[in-house]
């Protein structure tokens, strides 16, 4: 994982609609870097820099499905 | 002429070869044969569609028109009955032929089944493809009762998928914990918590003697050693894979359970390689013959397994595999080889935290976090560096442990 050359900020917040053409990645498919960023912002009002790989729109499955915005 | 290039499976091990050939080898033949009626799709998310949770749409990885836009020869429903390494083909079900220069075995296991009276009953299910994952909904949607057999990382779907569909489950363990050759009943009491409260009830010193069915065939009951009887109408069973070996019994193919392969996944036969679930790989993390079962480990040995049919010696595996369980509010991971070492550390580190690591000479070879993943990294590092901590183990269960926290080692 590396980290996008913006200033753009990542989040995640718990989503229970699933958009239908959504990306939708279970928790394992990630990197260890992004297993680690995605358990720090999982259900905490927290933002990280937006990185190459989880784009806006993503859903990950974690604990809940989480969208990921990128704002 | 061009390199011809055959694959025998398309889960993630064959496809993300065929991936890797097609952008490194452009110009390279490459053929995917496969037994399944679809293209890849995503393993580790067909849980979530049981669970009744996620549409089909998105499990899907490559559609079909994936493999014509990449020219790859994708081969659905095709079953492979021989391989003749002297002759370097394989041959099909329907009598067909596929040379080839380089083979890539990634031909996966088949779930094993309970040897006891009744096990292929109707209502009794076992958990692998995208299929069974919709014959699984399909029944688990009209189950009022379940009986769930195998304390490990398989069984543990079945009975997420029977509390997400309001279904009383009775989860069958022999011995007195789920999944306890990794995990002390410290800290598996903290799964079997949270299965019940999703309704399924975890009965310790049980598992199944037999099944018992109705006048028409169906599942009605699973019996335990013990003689108790608990009523089901669904059954999931998950007790482990017997791999695919039998394709290659007369070949001169190496076995161990599983295709032998080096740390470039080559077997011993110069031409034929192998990737994912199927391989007994030189495990250069660890420092001996190793399987790995996880998704991120047999995409890894797929594009590894392309690079060396490529140009033998380009690449080494060398990984540090996670599996994690995300049914619950809290998160579940294990790394590594939680099951083996010599020693190992554990502790509570926090209401709902939990957290155990496994050493083999004085080497991090594993472990599992509950609640809290912030030291996976750390671990893992650790364990790649094949660091010895024997005299610092403790701090490893210390929150907010970070590799720096540890005394430097001699040598630096």
């Amino acid at each position: 994982m590396s980290i996008r050359e913006s200033n753009r900020q990542l989040r995640l917040r718990r989503t229970g609609r699933m958009p239908s053409d959504a990306r939708v990645r279970h928790f394992d498919e990630l990197s260890d870097d992004e297993k680690q960023l995605v358990a720090e912002l999982a259900g905490r009002p927290r933002t990280a820099p937006e990185t190459d790989t989880l784009e806006d729109g993503d859903v990950v499955k974690f604990t809940d499905y989480y969208l990921v915005r990128s704002r | 002429m061009s390199d011809s290039y055959v694959i025998i499976g398309d889960g993630i091990a064959g496809a993300s070869a065929a991936e890797t050939l097609r952008e490194e080898a452009p110009d390279a033949e490459v053929t995917v044969l496969t037994d399944e009626g679809e293209s890849l799709y995503n393993r580790i998310l067909i849980k979530e569609y049981a669970k009744g949770k996620l549409p089909e749409a998105p499990i899907s990885i490559h559609q079909e028109d994936w493999y014509d836009d990449h020219d790859v020869d994708l081969r659905l429903n095709t079953v492979v009955v021989d391989i003749d390494v002297d002759e370097d083909a394989v041959h099909t079900h329907e009598g067909e032929t596929f040379e080839y220069d380089n083979l890539l075995l990634a031909i996966g296991g088949t779930p094993q089944q309970l040897p006891v009276e009744n096990a292929e009953a109707d209502g009794i299910h076992h958990f692998w493809t995208f299929q069974d994952a919709r014959r699984i909904k399909e029944s688990v949607e009209d189950a009022e009762q379940a009986v769930i057999v195998g304390a490990g990382l398989l069984g543990i779907d079945f009975a997420a998928i029977c509390g997400a569909q309001d279904v009383e489950a009775k989860y069958l363990m022999r011995g007195d914990n789920w999944w306890r050759y990794a995990l002390s009943e410290e800290g598996a009491e903290m799964m079997h918590e949270a299965m019940r409260e999703r309704g399924i009830e975890p009965v310790f010193g049980s598992g199944v003697d037999r099944f018992e069915v109705d006048d028409d065939g169906h599942v009605e009951a699973a019996v335990d050693p013990n003689g108790e009887r608990y009523e089901c109408d669904f059954a999931g069973v998950a007790i482990g894979l017997n791999f695919n070996t039998e394709l290659i019994e007369d070949t001169p193919l190496e076995t161990d359970d599983g295709v032998v392969v080096d740390e470039f996944m080559r077997t011993n036969v110069d031409n034929v390689y192998a990737a994912g679930d199927i391989t007994a790989f030189n495990d250069l993390v660890l420092g001996e013959q190793a399987k790995n079962g996880s998704w991120g480990s047999a995409k890894e040995q797929g594009t590894v397994a392309a690079r060396n049919m490529i140009d033998y010696g380009s690449e080494e595996f060398r990984w540090v595999s996670s599996y994690s369980i995300t049914h619950f509010d809290f998160p579940f991971l294990s790394f590594g080889h939680p099951t083996l070492g010599d020693d190992s550390v554990e502790a509570t580190t926090a209401d709902g935290e939990w957290r155990r690591v496994a050493l083999k000479d004085g080497k991090v070879v594993g472990g599992v976090l509950i609640g809290d993943l912030s030291p996976q990294s750390a671990f893992k590092q650790l364990m790649r560096e094949g660091r010895d901590i024997s005299d610092h183990a403790d701090h490893l269960m210390e929150p907010g442990f970070a590799v720096d926290d540890l005394p430097a080692s001699p040598e630096q």
